[in-house]
């Protein structure tokens, strides 16, 4: 199956959950199936990263105990720490080659019957947020369309997660939001009055806003809005101590 | 309406960013519509708060021209909080319902506008403004594309603004947005000159933008230069004894 392929038909998978109720859960275990169904690996899980920073299974293609122990291991150690850590992709890694690198993790691998291991980044921001990890039972290397197939997978789910991290907490960023342009205005529009009563350029404006809200205690946006609505008279602000 | 957000989804990961930019969600938005342009306002209580147009000139223009003239179909779209259609900007309707706006927009290279509303539930960002240098309705197909389009823009700003330090706005939605500085600074100019609230000093700098066919940020821009003062007493605009080049 082609990239783009691939990609379509998942997509309309994962849209079904993406627009109004969409358990973040569900999408990443469609994820983890499509993985399976599509490409040659026998199991795929999705980790993220807590807000403390450790990696969490949070889907998995496979329920059985022995797969389910192989991601929530890697809490601790194995290649998608690794992956995770270095924000790199680990391809076609071959577990009889890892040399006691992880110590409890190869041997489970081994015993459960995988012989290779995949984990592809899932980035945000030049920040990595979790990594789609795939088990193969086979020896031999995952094609190259089939690294970029699941790349993109990872790429969507981190579009998916992100949509819906925003929807949840839409007011309270569209609050933020508001409030960061609000003080933008305003903040201009006090310079805009100091610098034409005190007669001096825009910067000079600034800094004397600054300067009289360090001196009071006072936040910014407060004193800016003062200012701008003329609640404080431009010309009472301190002046600014000149340099000699 | 899987199919069209699954279209909208592969356009915006082709950008190669989890996290597509204004300026992608701007290209995308004309792209899934078949229009000329979009841009994006952000507003909040009915007023302008930025402009994110991703270079498309036209687009920035239509932008400004409603900031600049308080009407338009994005101010609509924000008013109705649902969508707003002008298949046919120079015909004579829209000159009742954007008497200032339709010409200016035509005269901009716009023959049809629309505006959508961007939102989540009750968290209400702007509004998405969309135009072609044709005139003609929007297809069913376009409008449906456009509402997900809307949809998924709003989220994505929300997402943007998610990593932004408090107070501040984030850095990806800030780049290439236009949040009219100059022209704040000059409402501010100006209230101190003519003695009034901010708010009446920015109908003056429009009242005047209009009158002398100049943009908004062209006539703030003489005022910060010190080249453009206004007069308390008549509400005339004086040139300060200097030239007023740009000021035509």
């Amino acid at each position: 199956m082609t990239r783009e392929a691939l990609l379509l038909h998942t997509l309309v998978e994962l849209a079904d959950n993406l627009v109004d109720d969409f358990d973040v859960i569900d999408v990443l275990t469609v994820l983890s199936d499509r993985c399976v169904d599509t490409l040659d690996v026998a199991a795929a899980g999705v980790m993220l990263a807590s807000p403390a920073g450790d990696l969490q299974v949070v889907a998995s293609s496979n329920e059985a105990m022995r797969v389910l122990e192989l991601f929530q291991l890697q809490a601790d150690e194995g290649p998608c720490v690794d992956c995770f850590n270095d924000g790199g992709a680990i391809v076609n890694l071959e577990l009889s080659t890892t040399d006691g690198r992880w110590p409890r993790f190869t041997p489970l691998a081994l015993a459960g019957g995988f012989h290779s291991v995949h984990c592809l980044p899932m980035r945000l921001r030049g920040r990595t947020i979790g990594a789609l990890n795939m088990f193969r039972s086979d020896r031999g290397a995952l094609e190259d369309a089939d690294v970029q197939a699941a790349q993109g997978l990872a790429d969507v789910a981190t579009i998916a997660i992100l949509q819906h991290q925003a929807a949840l907490n839409a007011q309270a960023l569209n609050d933020q939001l508001n409030f960061a342009l609000t003080s933008r205005v305003l903040i201009e529009q006090a310079k805009g009055k100091i610098s034409e009563a005190c007669h001096v350029d825009m910067v000079v404006a600034f800094q004397r806003l600054r300067n009289h809200a360090r001196n009071h205690n006072l936040g910014l946006t407060e004193l800016a809005r003062g200012v701008a609505e003329g609640a404080v008279n431009p010309i009472a602000l301190d002046p600014l101590k000149t340099r000699r | 309406m899987e199919e069209r957000l699954t279209r909208i989804l592969l356009l915006l990961s082709e950008g190669g960013e989890a996290l597509p930019g204004p300026t992608r969600l701007c290209q995308v938005a004309a792209e899934v519509t078949a229009m000329d342009g979009a841009g994006l306002v952000l507003l909040s209580d009915g007023r302008f708060q930025g402009v994110l147009c991703g270079g498309d000139v036209v687009s920035e223009t239509l932008a400004e021209l409603e900031f600049a003239l308080g009407e338009g179909p994005c101010l609509d779209a924000w008013a109705l909080d649902g969508p707003v259609f002008e298949p046919d900007l120079a015909s004579p309707f829209p000159y009742g319902r954007w008497p200032a706006f339709a010409p200016a927009g035509t005269d901009a290279g716009a023959r049809a506008v629309f505006g959508f509303p961007v939102h989540v539930g009750a968290a209400r960002l702007g509004a998405i403004g969309l135009y072609r240098d044709q005139t003609g309705p929007l297809g069913d197909e376009q409008h449906a594309d456009a509402l997900v389009m809307a949809d998924v823009v709003a989220r994505a700003i929300l997402s943007l603004q998610a990593g932004a330090a408090l107070g501040t706005v984030g850095a990806e939605l800030a780049t290439g947005a236009n949040f009219q500085a100059v022209v704040h600074q000059a409402s501010g100019m100006v209230s101190v000159q003519v003695g009034e609230g901010v708010g009446d000093a920015l109908v003056r700098l429009r009242a005047h933008a209009y009158g002398t066919d100049c943009t908004i940020t062209e006539v703030a821009t003489e005022v910060v230069a010190r080249r453009l003062r206004f007069d308390p007493l008549e509400g005339e605009e004086t040139g300060g004894g200097v030239p007023l080049p740009g000021v035509r």
